[in-house]
């Protein structure tokens, strides 16, 4: 497969999800464009054969380089590691802003929360792909979708 | 009160995520369980809701030209390897390279020649690997990485508390002569300092923009600057301002 085959098609995907990560256009942006730059460095690397091999192999680069951005925003200081107990069902009350609109309720959600969400429901990637771009098992995949759509939930009533 | 222990395999259900015997043991239970039925009716309504609340978001087309253009740039040393094959075509286009080059130099106009190596410059640094030949932050590491390579000593700062951290520095080959590079950073975008000793009369400040690259040059007694990138101009030109500072401070008096 070519490069362009690859990235190409998936680039609405990939400014989605790094949209959401980032939460900023020109940030998202950014992040999209040395992603691009990240997959034609490893794109010998790439093994796939498929569409969603591409797919899930650039957004995993995407998601990486966002991560990336976001502690080199913060510096590394109050960035807190993510907690999957602490940030259990019962933090944070809901914000009520984010009540009206469920875009922003998305926005709110803490960061391994809303990359599942944005993964599975804007983006529709199976289990294994979502493990296989955020690097974690597809149990934790189901359980942080699970609190993530409780939060959702709580945001739209 | 759903069984909470169903929770995420009722999202496994909703997602087609189980396996069929699962699915069917599921809906056995679903059945005769008005709590998990009410669950699953909660999440139907907000796929629905996320469906209908949440617009697709579309990639901006200067991204895409931005991503196609990096595309484009790895053509180049394919380019440059069926050129290697043809002996004699390669000869041709160096002999007409260092035409180019000597005119660059030699001609009042030679700016736009310049201003044209210094963008090759620049994209080729952003292929992969040959963005730094020494990768740094440390401008003393950088700066006496250059003692033996060029016959100056070129001056390296750091701006990383001004948010253009130093990544490194690089040898190249502009304007006839081998010149530093030194490569700093702006969130996501790579700038490229190229500068070598000024000649006397050495032309004074320009801005130009090509190919999306903004390319900024100007003179100190003592060094000829191009800086490059595709960082937008009002930063690239804060980061001009913060080497003409350094510099001047560090000029003797």
């Amino acid at each position: 497969m070519e490069f362009a085959a690859v990235v190409l098609p998936h680039l609405d995907a990939a400014y989605t999800l790094a949209r959401y990560l980032t939460r900023n256009d020109a940030d998202a942006q950014d992040v999209v464009q040395d992603a691009a730059l990240r997959a034609l460095k490893y794109f010998g690397g790439f093994r796939g054969t498929t569409a969603s091999d591409g797919r899930a192999w650039f957004l995993a680069i995407v998601r990486n380089t966002a991560h990336t951005w976001r502690h080199q925003q913060h510096g590394g200081v109050g960035v807190t590691e993510f907690n999957e107990e602490l940030h259990s069902d019962h933090v944070a009350p809901t914000d009520p802003v984010a009540a009206v609109d469920l875009r922003k309720a998305v926005d709110a959600l803490p960061l391994e929360f809303r990359e599942v969400i944005v993964l599975r429901e804007l983006q529709g990637l199976s289990y294994k792909e979502i493990s296989d771009v955020t690097g974690v098992p597809v149990g934790t995949v189901m359980s942080r979708l699970s609190r993530a759509r409780k939060r959702l939930q709580e945001a739209l009533t | 009160m759903t069984h909470p222990n169903l929770e995420l395999q009722l999202d496994a259900y909703l997602d087609g995520e189980l396996a069929e015997a699962e699915a069917r043991e599921l809906e056995s239970h679903l059945a005769q369980c008005p709590e998990c039925t009410r669950f699953l009716d909660s999440r139907l309504a907000l796929r629905s809701a996320i469906k209908a609340r949440i617009p697709a978001l579309r990639a901006p087309d200067t991204l895409r030209q931005r991503v196609r253009g990096l595309q484009r740039r790895v053509r180049i040393p394919v380019m440059w390897r069926s050129l290697a094959v043809a002996a004699s075509l390669a000869v041709v286009a160096f002999g007409g390279w260092q035409l180019g080059l000597r005119r660059g130099v030699g001609e009042k106009g030679g700016g736009e020649t310049l201003v044209a190596e210094v963008i090759t410059s620049h994209v080729r640094s952003l292929m992969p690997g040959h963005l730094t030949d020494v990768p740094s932050s440390d401008q003393h590491t950088v700066k006496p990485w250059f003692n033996g390579k060029l016959d100056y000593s070129p001056p390296v700062y750091d701006f990383a508390g001004r948010g253009y951290p130093l990544l490194g520095g690089r040898l190249e080959y502009v304007g006839g002569r081998s010149v530093s590079a030194l490569v700093y950073g702006r969130r996501q975008h790579i700038i490229n300092v190229l500068l070598w000793p000024s000649d006397r009369g050495a032309a004074g400040a320009a801005t130009q923009t090509r190919q999306g690259y903004h390319v900024l040059h100007w003179a100190t007694p003592d060094y000829t600057y191009w800086a490059v990138s595709d960082l937008n101009l009002a930063e690239l030109r804060e980061f001009e301002q913060l080497l003409q500072q350094a510099d001047s401070a560090a000029a003797p008096r």
